[in-house]
């Protein structure tokens, strides 16, 4: 068990990674804001407490214990558990481009704002650790 | 690091919002250019075009600045008998550039980019405050 494994940790880190990769397909939006025929797309919260109580949806193929005694393989993903899904606009240029602007500006800076928080709480959890351990 | 990935995204933005801003300059500075021998075309309003691609190494459509197309709208003609252009009625054709076309163009190009460097500097914040778990 490396501290990481800690289910507040694993919590934090699952939601980091969200807003990690909510922040890519937000660039992408607004990257594609003139792109004939683009509809913006979103990734969808995950359920967090879900993720801090069994561990990361889909962790990725892991090695198989043939005795419990064995210390299971780091799992292999292939990138990301989030899947971008499009997010229907209401202003539809004439050429199809379905990106407002001023919403993915509003995303963006709530992403932010919410990767701010989990990153204090981060710090904050490895505070209360190094408590623990006796901080000098 | 997804971070990095967002911010090479945004960057394909800035870069085809200023291809972008390259064209419009160009109609401008070039909207009383006429032809040099009589009867000639003048310069044709050039009309820039953007697509985007799906880049497999960042997992996200990456927009790119598309062919230029010529604007096929008729030229407008004035009668300046005097002029070196005119043709034998005294007629000059002149660019069928619209300063109002290109300054609304230019803002919106200009609106763009600024909304790309918007999720740059997000996106920076974002890192630095990863980083800054380190320092505890």
């Amino acid at each position: 068990m490396t501290m990481t494994d800690l289910p507040v940790l694993q919590a934090l880190k699952g939601k980091l990674r969200f807003h990690e990769t909510r922040q890519k397909v937000l660039a992408e939006n607004v990257a594609n804001a003139e792109t004939p025929g683009y509809t913006a797309r979103d990734i969808k919260a995950p359920d967090f407490f879900r993720v801090a109580v069994d561990g990361e949806a889909d962790a990725g193929v892991s090695t198989v214990l043939t005795n419990p005694m064995h210390i299971a393989g780091p799992a292999i993903s292939n990138g990301t558990p989030f899947r971008p899904e499009k997010v229907g606009g209401y202003d539809v240029t004439p050429d199809g481009n379905a990106v407002s602007l001023e919403d993915q500006m509003m995303k963006v800076t709530s992403n932010q704002m919410d990767f701010q928080t989990v990153t204090s709480l981060y710090q904050r959890s490895l505070g209360l650790l190094k408590t623990a351990v006796g901080k000098k | 690091m997804d971070f990095l990935k967002t911010l090479m995204i945004s960057s394909a933005g800035l870069k085809v919002q200023t291809g972008r801003m390259r064209i419009i300059a160009e109609n401008v500075a070039n909207a009383d250019s006429v032809a040099s021998t009589s009867g000639g075309d003048p310069y044709r309003r050039q009309i820039p075009t953007v697509t985007s691609k799906f880049d497999k190494e960042l997992g996200a459509e990456m927009v790119r600045l598309g062919k230029v197309v010529p604007d096929r709208t008729d030229f407008e003609t004035k009668y300046e008998p005097n002029s070196p252009a005119a043709d034998a009625s005294g007629n000059v054709k002149y660019p069928n550039v619209s300063p109002l076309i290109e300054m609304v163009d230019m803002q919106s190009a200009q609106r763009t980019y600024e909304a790309n460097l918007n999720v740059v500097s997000s996106t920076r914040s974002m890192l630095q405050k990863t980083i800054d778990i380190l320092r505890g």
